[in-house]
This record gives structure tokens, sequence and C-alpha cells, in this order.
């Protein structure tokens, strides 16, 4: 009890030199949370448009569908009431928001003169819009349409074509009874996506118009595209699906750090940045207080050697300089921590708005949004603050066995510290 | 289904020569360019006009069409489908490197953007590609005798083609089998850049037809999928016939 009276006075004795080491971990901690805060903020941000735009955060095919998209590899419900029965089973059983079923193919759009190759893709208008974006604002053209046959191109497919809102396209395809599958379709609305690989190949069409110009039955699809609650937990999600039984035998579920990996690796890069900010932080911080600390043991070096003298045991000298540091720390991880929430809530709230450097940009095949919101992730706050007491009171230790090791005759003959 | 880089259908489809073949020839005396080349021109004509029916076996589906082929020289090519009812007028028009298909169900022409050309042509394990591109062997291979005997008992060479630095051609090598006696190809095998086998064409049932000698009968099979083929049968075959004027124009492919 004597040695935490002992810390806490000795931090005060040099109250100016005290509040800058404080300060600085302040700062450190201020600055961790801020920049992790930023950097979980980006990796939300690329995940939550990877899996909102288009992926979903799981999703299920035919166990051959992947890699290869072959159309005959589709997924046809055992459940006698068909596709829809079925999707309300899986939708209750797993309490899942939102899934859409989605058909796709390979086919040549043509508006006469001009030919393009374009990815095509039925979906249904409502579930989709549910689950993705990528289709925002113009989904209810699919339906709501007063064009026959209607049909969604990307931006840039729309410009190769030429073709506008009411234009008419053929639509050429492989059906899988090996005619040619063709049919006349409308534009009834042009997306934009930002990702241009998808602003230039694809074409959506009401999944039943697709399914039947691809001699697919109204129950045959190729994927399930799902979402849940926590994106996080989607390979769990995944797994647990994979061993249910309500899953048709040749289907295969995935989360979508199986269908795009390099979200993952990226999700795991960042992890190991937030470890290596921490660590080049806590060794900053280390400096600094190893310097106060040797300061204020070479101040203390007469008084040290006197309690000494007079038979006072190492262990309560090094407790009470460890706990000095461990006071420096602690005010400043709370006074950090304020600055940092002040930071926090500006930066959760508003964000840093990057356009002015970037305009639109993507990223590993995602669209980022310009405007960057911090996210608060608690671990490694707690990690933060976790690394940086460590730290300090790793870079007392030193300061404190040297004083334990001092001998009281030197010490004494030291000179008297103002 | 006319892979032309070599000696697959619009060779043998719209094939005819300039001459007829002389048989007595010596052929022996001839390098091996001149060998290929020999068999290239004699399968090569001005003008033709054929039918024939054409298998496509596939793991999920077979289908039998038949066509009717009008070709001018290796530039033009018209194939119009006759058979079955359901694609009864669809027809591919090519002239020189362009692509056009029509559709009679929509009524509609559609010209093949170069991003389709390795896409299936009517569902064939030939692309478009082969349809439309206008390469001659000797003018994009090297050619070497790479055999010279009997197989299965009948003298026979084997070329190796070997595409010249900027030929602009797909395989990065054939090997190619003729008889002796009558110049008549009895296989050829494409690899790719990578070395690696990726179809092979098979030609049987040598038959006269248009006052020649024709292999009538060529299947082809896709390495990568061995149980799936495209099978072209002549049904009939003429040579140098007379081509009405605008056979190979968008408004025939229409008719």
């Amino acid at each position: 009890m004597i040695v935490l009276r002992l810390g806490w006075r000795n931090l005060w004795r040099n109250p100016r030199r005290s509040l800058i080491t404080i300060s600085a971990v302040a700062c450190g901690f201020a600055f961790l949370i801020t920049l992790i805060g930023l950097m979980v903020g980006l990796a939300h941000q690329m995940l939550s448009n990877g899996t909102e735009l288009l992926l979903g955060d799981a999703q299920l095919h035919h166990r051959d569908y992947l890699p290869k998209r072959s159309l005959y590899d589709t997924l046809s419900p055992e459940t006698p009431g068909g596709l829809e029965d079925w999707m309300d089973q899986l939708k209750a059983l797993l309490e899942l928001d939102h899934l859409s079923p989605r058909v796709y193919a390979f086919g040549l759009l043509s508006t006469g003169e001009l030919s393009a190759g374009a990815q095509l893709m039925g979906v249904d208008p409502e579930l989709e819009a549910g689950l993705t974006s990528f289709l925002e604002g113009v989904a209810e053209e699919l339906t709501g349409s007063a064009e026959d046959q209607p049909l969604l191109l990307g931006d840039v497919l729309a410009q190769e074509l030429e073709a506008t809102v009411g234009s008419e396209i053929a639509v050429v395809t492989q059906s899988v009874d090996g005619s040619l599958g063709n049919d006349l379709f409308h534009v009834s609305g042009i997306f934009h996506t930002g990702l241009r690989h998808l602003d230039r190949s694809l074409a959506v069409f009401p999944l039943r118009d697709l399914q039947q110009l691809l001699v697919l039955d109204p129950d045959q699809i190729h994927e399930i595209a799902m979402s849940i609650e926590d994106p996080m937990a989607a390979d769990g999600f995944a797994d647990s699906l994979n061993k249910s039984a309500i899953l048709p035998p040749d289907g295969v579920v995935q989360s979508w750090g199986d269908l795009a990996p390099q979200l993952r690796d990226y999700i795991g890069l960042a992890r190991g940045m937030y470890g290596f900010l921490i660590v080049i932080i806590a060794l900053f911080v280390a400096v600094g207080v190893l310097n106060t600390m040797m300061m204020a043991v070479f101040e203390r070096t007469r008084e040290i050697g006197l309690v000494n003298a007079l038979g006072m045991r190492p262990w309560p000298i090094v407790n009470s300089i460890l706990l000095e540091s461990f006071f420096l720390g602690v005010l400043g991880l709370g006074a950090g921590m304020g600055l940092g929430a002040w930071a926090m809530a500006y930066l959760t709230t508003r964000g840093l708005n990057l356009t002015r450097w970037t305009g639109e940009l993507s990223m590993l095949g995602t669209r980022m949004d310009p405007v960057l919101k911090a996210v608060w992730d608690w671990d490694y706050v707690l990690w933060s603050a976790v690394g940086l007491l460590v730290s300090t009171l790793l870079a007392a230790f030193f300061p404190a066995l040297r004083a334990a090791r001092l001998d009281p005759v030197e010490a004494l003959a030291a000179p008297v510290e103002g | 289904m006319f892979s032309h880089k070599n000696i697959d259908l619009l060779v043998l489809l719209m094939t005819l020569s300039s001459g007829p073949l002389q048989a007595q020839q010596d052929f022996t005396q001839l390098t091996a360019a001149e060998i290929v080349d020999q068999v290239d021109r004699m399968l090569r004509g001005d003008s033709s006009r054929g039918a024939i029916q054409m298998t496509v076996q596939t793991r999920r589906w077979k289908r039998d069409m038949t066509l009717e082929i009008w070709s001018e020289g290796t530039e033009k090519a018209l194939v119009r489908v006759l058979k079955p009812k359901k694609e009864e007028g669809v027809a591919s028009l090519k002239v020189n490197s362009d692509m056009w298909n029509y559709l009679p169900k929509i009524n509609r022409t559609i010209r093949v953007p170069a991003s389709m050309m390795m896409a299936s042509w009517m569902g064939s394990h030939f692309t478009n590609d082969d349809l439309v591109k206008d390469t001659r062997l000797i003018r994009d291979y090297d050619i070497e005798i790479s055999y010279q005997g009997e197989r299965e008992g009948l003298p026979v060479w084997e070329f190796t083609l070997t595409p010249f630095p900027d030929a602009p051609v797909v395989w990065g090598e054939i090997r190619y089998q003729v008889r002796k006696q009558d110049l008549m190809p009895t296989w050829a095998a494409y690899y790719g850049e990578d070395g690696e086998l990726k179809r092979t064409m098979t030609f049987t049932r040598y038959r006269q037809m248009g006052g020649r000698l024709v292999p009538t009968r060529s299947r082809m099979v896709p390495e990568d999928e061995p149980e799936e083929f495209t099978e072209m049968i002549y049904l009939d075959l003429e040579f140098d016939v007379p081509i009405p004027k605008g056979t190979f124009s968008l408004a025939s492919l229409r008719r």
C-alpha cells in the first residue's frame, strides 16, 4: 500500500515531465484508435461493397458449377413445391433475411451491325433488390416496365451497342438442348455499378425469360445468393449449411471468403497491419517511458540509496517505479481514450472524404465509397491498450532494476537533486 | 466446323482444286510444303456447293443438322441450316474476315463480333473463328516431314507444321497424316501453344464426289471432352459450280 502511494506521489514530483509522457501515451493510443478505426472502416466498406453489390455473403451452387460455370450444372431442389417452396423453407429454417435465385449464361447481344458478347444473368428483380445493390434504381424496370421482354444493360455495354432505353436487342445464346436460343428483348433500364467488368459485360433479364431462352425449367437455377446478419460469420454459416439436410444433395454453399479470396486475403492482411501498428506505436511509447523513468531514477539516486541503506528490500523499490510507470500508462490511456473517442465521433459519422484525391474508385474488384468512415472495433482498442500498457511496464523495468541494484554507499554520495 | 487453318472443314467442304489431280504424279519428288500445298489445293476450289449432315455429340445432348454450303475461294462462304425444323433457315455468311448470322425466328441478321470468335459455331465443337479464319497452311506454317513409311499397311507421310513466328494462327503445332497413294488426309492433330493436344480430326469414307476423290466423313474430337465429337458427312458436293450472283450477300443470307 505504501508502495502504491509512493508510486503515485513520485509521479507528480516532476508534473511537467510526467504530463508530457502521459500525453505521448495518450497520443499514441488515440492514434491507434483512429487509424485502426479507419482501417477497419475500409475493410468493412470493402467487404460490404464486395458482398452487397453482387456477391451476397454466401452462395449456393451445384457442386460442379464453379469455376467453369457450365450451363448444365443447375440446381433443382427436390421439394415438391418447387424452387419457391424450397426457398421459403430455407429462409425460415436459417432465419435468412434475403436470398436470390439466379441463372447465368454467355451470349451475344446485337442491335444489328453492333454486337457484343455479354454475361446474361436472370434474376427475380424483387428478391435481387432485397439482397444486392447493383441494380439499384432500375430493378423495378424489369417488372414494372411497359416493355415486352425487358432487359437491363450495364452502361458501358449499352454504349458499346449504342442502345438506349427502348432499344431492341437480339439475344443469341446456346441453349441446354444444343439449339441456338435467340429472341428479341427491349432495354428497359441501364445500370452503373462503378465496376468496369460488370458495366461492360452484364445484361440482366427476368429469371423466367432467361430460363425460357436457355430451355431451362422454372425450377432450374445456377445460383442462390444469400445474405446473413454478420458477414464475418459467413464461413461458419456455410459450413453448417453444408451439413444440413435442406441442401439438395449436389448443392454446395460457399462463403464470400471462398468466392472472393482476394477480399478475405485483404481482411487478413489488414489484421496483420493492425498488430504491426500496435507494435510500432508501443515501441515509440516505450522509448518515451524509458527516458522518463531513467531520468526519474537518476534524480532520486540519493533518496533510493537512503531507503536502501535504511533497509528497504529491493522489490518494493522496483514495484514503486513500475507502479509509477503503470500510472503513467493508465492516465495516458484514459486521456487517449477521450481523445480517440472524440476523433472517432467525427470519423464514424462524417468520415473522411477522399473524393478530391480519388474520384470514383474500385479496389480488389469492389467499388469504394469515396467517403471513408471509421468503425469501432473494440477488440483492437483493447489490444492497443494492452500493448501500450505492457510496453510502458517493460520500459520501466530496466530503470527499476537499476534502482534496486544501487549500491547504498555510492548512491548516497551522489549529488543532491534540487 | 470449318476450321481452316488446317485442313478442316472449310478446306474440306469448300474444296476444290484448279484442275484434276494428276494421280500418277510422282509425289515423292516434292518437298513437304509442296505436298501439303498440293493436298490443300486439291481440296480447294474456285467454288463449291454441297450438303452435309453435321452431328454434334456432347455429354448432354446429340443433334443432327443438315446444312447447305456454298463457297467461293477461301474468302466467301454461306452455310444454311436445312434441318432440323426448329432451326431451319438459320444461316451464316462469311466474307473475308467478317461473319454474320441470320436468325429467322426473330428475323434479324447479327454481325459476329471479334469477342465471339472463339465461341461455338451452331453448337458444334468448331468455333466461329474456325469458320472465318482465312489461312493457308503453307503461308502460315513451316512444314516438315516427320515420318515417312507405312502405317497400318499404307504408305503415308506425317507432317509436322510449326507456325511462323508472326502467323495469325491459334495452334502451336499441327500434325497431319496424308496417304501417299492418293494424297488423301487421314488425320490431323492440333496442339496448343503449350504443346498440349487440343483436338483431333479424322477423315474417312473416301468417295468420288463432284468428280474428285474426297474424304466424305470427318470427325473432330476435342481432347478435353473425349466422349464428345462433331462429325460432318457430305451428302453431296459439286465443284466449280456457277454461283448465282449475290449469293454471298446479306440479302441472300435472309432468304
